[in-house]
């Protein structure tokens, strides 16, 4: 008896799953009456039953009863014992909840009572929203790259003016990561990424020497990778790498002719800080200059000013300014001394009227007008002459999307300061205006739209500006101040490729997806539905492709495509197509295993003998069946190609750099050194590429069991 | 039996036979000129000899018998054609020369990287599967508590996961952090270790690709024996065999384990034969001197008689792969019929 109970119970529980999915209404009514009938037997002779009340708890979980599960047993086996069974029926509405919801709505429900599936769905659509919209707001150069930017940790620190200094700032200087200023009182702090990257040693700058924090410093100025101050006493001290002679007299390079070595009356003596005109400091190169025109200049000039060199022997010199490899000096006379550079850096270009241009020398071109202000980027040289005109020269590249023009000044505004960072220019003007212009991909050259008092002194670092009050306050700050998940080894910003990547990544899966879908649909339905020689024939195809190798055929096939001399775009398209042709067996079997099953249904047999058409057969009632299991396996295949495409793209035989995706921005982030110390390099877009599939896989998984009700018996 | 087996034998030959000659298609879709490449090699010779050297690159070009077309050069490849007067091709044993360095027959070059790979994979297939199996039943048998939703999560995760960032991680985590394994290589560099402690270095340096390997096989395996048995588990023996009061552990063991053993077994049998190809990504990531390595390395490196034998290597692993499933399916699930 016993066993036999166990039977039913069994049907019984299969039945309540039809229902749950709604299946076939009609069939149900009967199948719940019976299910009720075998209910009150089982109660009546056992009264703990465990099957039957896991299939009962189901039951009225299912059709939410709004009463608990634990209590719901008890009260209903009092219910039934006192009030009886057939109340029992009638006063539940199931039978009309069921009428009114369609599969699809049920499917729905379903879908959104799995807290786990909504919340994956909600993550991917935050990401995907990330994705498609992030680029189109933000744009990204594919040529760009900022060595003096290369592998900064995640963060905003770079424009953290520290509270102690902003009412009381005397100078600002930065030249690439970090920022050192010093207040009126001669105090020296340092903010930014001030543990340099490349340091071997883990140099932290923020390690100001005891000499300089206890004592008064008259000038301090930052460089790439070292900050020398000069102190009250005229004691000129450094701090930061020493390696390329920056200071001191430790580095390996001192003694070779690399490099210049600090002079030696700076190194042990001391100079008068009253003489000192200015301190200016670049690439491993620093330079002081004296009021009467003489100039120390010492550090890495190979790297940092090839034309330093002959610099030294001149007493004329007014004003330092260093460019990523060069010098140039604004001489007491009023002209530019550019050194051997002046082929690269002192050449006029001027446009004429058709278009030609005409190259002048710029002591030419200045034809008896005086420099006033100098003003130098990486790469470009800008000269304030004296009748106000503002001539730029070198190379300044203000075309590209990412860039701000030159502002066109009002009539009668001139320029009162110019200041230059490392990709853009700053100015002050007499109107009280503040103008940045030329590179924007930090934000730069966003520049506040108002005015400033016109004895307020502008500050432009590498990537910041500040602009200082008449009372040596900080009036406001614009600029670079970080970046949210660190740079790379080109310093590029990551967060910005992980957003340009996250749309090639997906876009690649989602039309290999198409791809691999349409072919799997075409020929698994024209397998399944008209079975005999196609079938075999298209099987037989499914199955040779099926036996090639995945991974190692996509890579000889996009290897093919590397030999080949084609556009990018059309190359990641093809990448597409190989993707989806490989993919798609696995979901053609699928298909046409399911049309087979449903071809031979019962129902389909009865729409035959109905008389129903073939084509309307086909779609009604044979299509929705395959539908779910399309639908579920491009959800997973989704995942799959992504996965596929970085794997590819990390091998090197996918998406090529500097175009980004998920997948190649791993690639190089394979050495000891990138995983251990430059850990942000790989962690983000790993976790991004992560959290995408498994979202996605998520609510795959979860899309299967709703729409399959054999499935739910397994959850 | 014996004829299903033929019958099979016969399929396989012809889908490799299709297979191959589109991979020889392919192949030479590649652009690169063997001949001339040799010839270039003696440039130095020639070098106030143009016409010379234009000699030797036909000369070069018959001898590989490029001047050929298409299809007799597949079918001299396969060695059913003679080139140059010879029978010389894969049937007789000739699977090419590799181009690197020194040249030498594809077979040399590939014993060492196939030794390797044996090696790892023989470990990280017995480790995975006695992982999964055990965690895949005890899901099954306690599924829907706690236990169960936390290793679903954990499989969804480790399926989701890509090798690459998955053996990044535990680089990251268990030989940069904690220090516990070398970072990459096969054996302490320079190491005159010999026997067992040569042995015990290797393994060390496998130690970190073997965790990789396995938990990149944990999630897929664990839902997939999960899944057999919770089938079995709602069998009808089941249920006799629990009302019949026999204990639990007996239930499972005997009675469902046996069931749900069937689709495993396949999926074990395919494992195993995944044992000669090697992994790509981690033999890559790890600088291991393995078959997935070599192929990369020779694709770069336009060694095209390597790829193509590792290539066909793969295909045939597949092919035999299946028809071995197939029959040992029929060997564990008597109700099915092979011979038909």
């Amino acid at each position: 008896m016993e066993e036999k109970n166990n039977d039913l119970n069994l049907s019984e529980e299969k039945q309540e799953f039809s229902c749950e999915t709604n299946d076939n209404v009609v069939a149900e009514n009967e199948v719940s009456l019976n299910d009720e009938a075998v209910n009150d037997v089982a109660t009546e002779e056992e009264n703990a039953n465990e099957e039957e009340t896991k299939g009962e708890k189901k039951a009225w979980k299912t059709f939410k009863h709004g009463v608990k599960k634990t209590g719901s047993t008890l009260w209903r086996w009092t219910r039934r014992t006192f009030i009886g069974a057939s109340k029992d029926l009638v006063s539940e509405d199931k039978f009309g909840v069921e009428d009114i919801v369609s599969p699809t709505k049920q499917i729905f429900i379903n879908f959104f009572h799995k807290p786990l599936a909504v919340t994956a769905l909600v993550i991917f659509i935050i990401i995907f929203l990330f994705a498609l919209i992030g680029p189109l707001v933000n744009k990204l150069d594919l040529g760009y790259n900022e060595s003096y930017h290369v592998n900064i940790k995640p963060g905003y620190t770079f424009m953290n003016v520290p509270n102690d200094l902003k009412n009381n700032v005397k100078s600002i200087s930065s030249f690439s990561y970090f920022s050192v200023g010093l207040d009126n009182n001669g105090k020296v702090y340092v903010w930014g990424n001030t543990k340099i990257p490349s340091s071997a040693e883990k140099t932290d700058l923020k390690n100001i020497p005891d000499e300089v924090r206890n004592s008064k410093v008259a000038f301090v100025a930052a460089g790439y990778d070292h900050i020398i101050a000069i102190t009250e006493s005229g004691r000129v001290i450094g701090w930061g790498e020493y390696e390329g002679a920056q200071y001191g007299d430790k580095g390996s390079l001192i003694g070779t002719s690399q490099v210049i070595a600090m002079p030696d009356i700076l190194l042990n003596g001391t100079i008068n800080v009253n003489d000192v005109a200015q301190l200016t400091c670049g690439y491993q190169v620093s330079a002081i200059v004296m009021k009467n025109g003489s100039v120390y200049v010492w550090g890495n000039y190979k790297s940092g000013a090839t034309n330093m060199k002959t610099l030294r022997a001149r007493t004329d010199v007014a004003e330092i300014q260093f460019l990523g490899t060069k010098c140039v000096a604004l001489l007491k006379d009023g002209s530019v001394w550019f050194g051997n550079a002046e082929e690269s850096l002192g050449i006029v270009e001027i446009a004429a009227a058709d278009g030609s241009l005409t190259f002048k020398k710029l002591s030419e071109y200045q034809n008896g007008r005086k420099a006033v202000q100098i003003a130098a980027t990486k790469s470009a040289v800008a000269t304030l002459l004296d009748d106000g005109e503002l001539v730029i020269t070198g190379v300044f590249n203000t075309e590209s999307e990412t860039s701000v023009a030159q502002p066109v000044l009002a009539e009668g505004e001139t320029v009162l300061q110019l200041e230059g960072g490392a990709k853009h220019f700053s100015m002050l003007t007499s109107a009280g205006n503040v103008y940045s212009f030329g590179d924007n991909n930090l934000k730069q050259c966003k520049a506040p739209g108002k005015t400033y008092g016109t004895d307020s002194k502008l500050i432009a670092c590498a990537f910041q500006n500040y602009v200082i009050g008449s009372d040596s306050k900080l009036e406001t700050k614009w600029g670079c101040k970080g970046y949210l998940m660190g740079t790379d080894e080109l310093g590029r910003d990551v967060f910005l490729r992980i957003m340009h990547g996250g749309k090639q990544t997906m876009t690649i899966g989602a039309v290999a997806v198409i791809i691999s879908t349409i072919i799997a649909v075409i020929i698994g339905c024209l397998s399944g539905y008209f079975g005999g020689w196609v079938d075999m024939l298209l099987m037989r195809v499914t199955e040779i492709f099926g036996a090639i190798p995945f991974l190692p055929f996509a890579l000889i096939l996009s290897s093919i495509l590397a030999g080949k001399n084609i556009e990018e775009n059309t190359r990641i398209f093809l990448i597409m197509v190989i993707l989806g042709l490989l993919s798609w067996t696995g979901l053609a079997r699928m298909v046409r295993g399911q049309i087979l099953a449903t071809r031979e249904s019962e129902y389909v047999v009865a729409a035959k003998a109905m008389g129903v058409r073939e084509g309307r057969i086909a779609f009604k009632h044979i299509l929705p069946n395959v539908i779910s299991v399309i639908l579920v396996s491009v959800t997973l295949d989704f995942a799959g190609c992504m996965l596929t495409e970085s794997s590819l793209s990390y091998l090197g035989f996918g998406v090529r750099l500097p175009r980004p995706t998920w997948g190649n921005m791993l690639d190089g982030c394979n050495s000891e050194l990138v995983i251990g110390q430059f850990w942000w390099r790989w962690l983000f877009p790993a976790i991004f590429l992560l959290v995408t599939t498994i979202c996605i896989n998520i609510i795959g998984d979860s899309l299967r069991d709703v729409m399959d009700p054999k499935s739910s018996i397994e959850k | 039996m014996a004829r299903y087996i033929a019958k099979r034998l016969l399929y396989i030959l012809l889908v490799f036979i299709l297979i191959s000659f589109l991979m020889y298609l392919i192949y030479n879709a590649i652009p690169f000129d063997r001949a001339r490449w040799l010839a270039d090699e003696q440039k130095e010779a020639y070098k106030y000899d143009p016409e010379g050297l234009e000699q030797l690159y036909q000369e070069k070009r018959t001898e590989l018998g490029l001047d050929k077309n298409i299809v007799e050069r597949y079918l001299m490849w396969l060695g059913v054609m003679p080139l140059n007067g010879k029978y010389n091709g894969m049937l007789q044993g000739n699977f090419g020369v590799s181009y690197t360095n020194i040249q030498q027959p594809v077979v040399e070059v590939l014993k060492e990287p196939m030794k390797n790979t044996i090696f790892i994979n023989v470990f990280a297939t017995v480790l995975a599967l006695g992982i999964t199996i055990p965690l895949g039943i005890l899901c099954a048998v306690k599924k829907g508590t706690k236990l169960d939703t936390g290793v679903q999560v954990g499989s969804i995760i480790g399926y989701s996961m890509p090798t690459f960032i998955t053996a990044i991680l535990f680089i990251f985590i268990f030989a940069i952090s904690f220090g516990w394994f070398p970072v990459s290589g096969q054996e302490t560099p320079g190491s005159t270790l010999t026997g067992a402690a040569r042995f015990f270095d290797r393994l060390y340096y496998m130690a970190l690709p073997l965790i990789v390997m396995t938990f990149c096989s944990l999630g897929g395996m664990t839902r997939y024996v999960r899944a057999s048995m919770i089938e079995a588990l709602s069998m009808d023996c089941i249920r006799t065999a629990r009302a019949k009061g026999l204990k639990e552990r007996t239930v499972i063991f005997s009675h469902a384990w046996r069931n749900a053993l069937i689709p495993i077994v396949t999926l074990v049998i395919g494992w195993f034969l995944g044992i000669f190809s090697g992994s790509i990504m981690i033999e890559n990531i790890f600088g291991l001197n393995g078959m997935g390595r070599m192929y990369i390395i020779s694709l770069n490196n336009n060694d095209f008689d390597v790829v193509l034998t590792l290539q066909m290597f793969y295909v045939i692993i597949g092919l035999v792969g299946n028809l071995v499933i197939d029959l040992i399916y029929g060997l564990v699930d008597p109700r099915i019929r092979i011979n038909k």
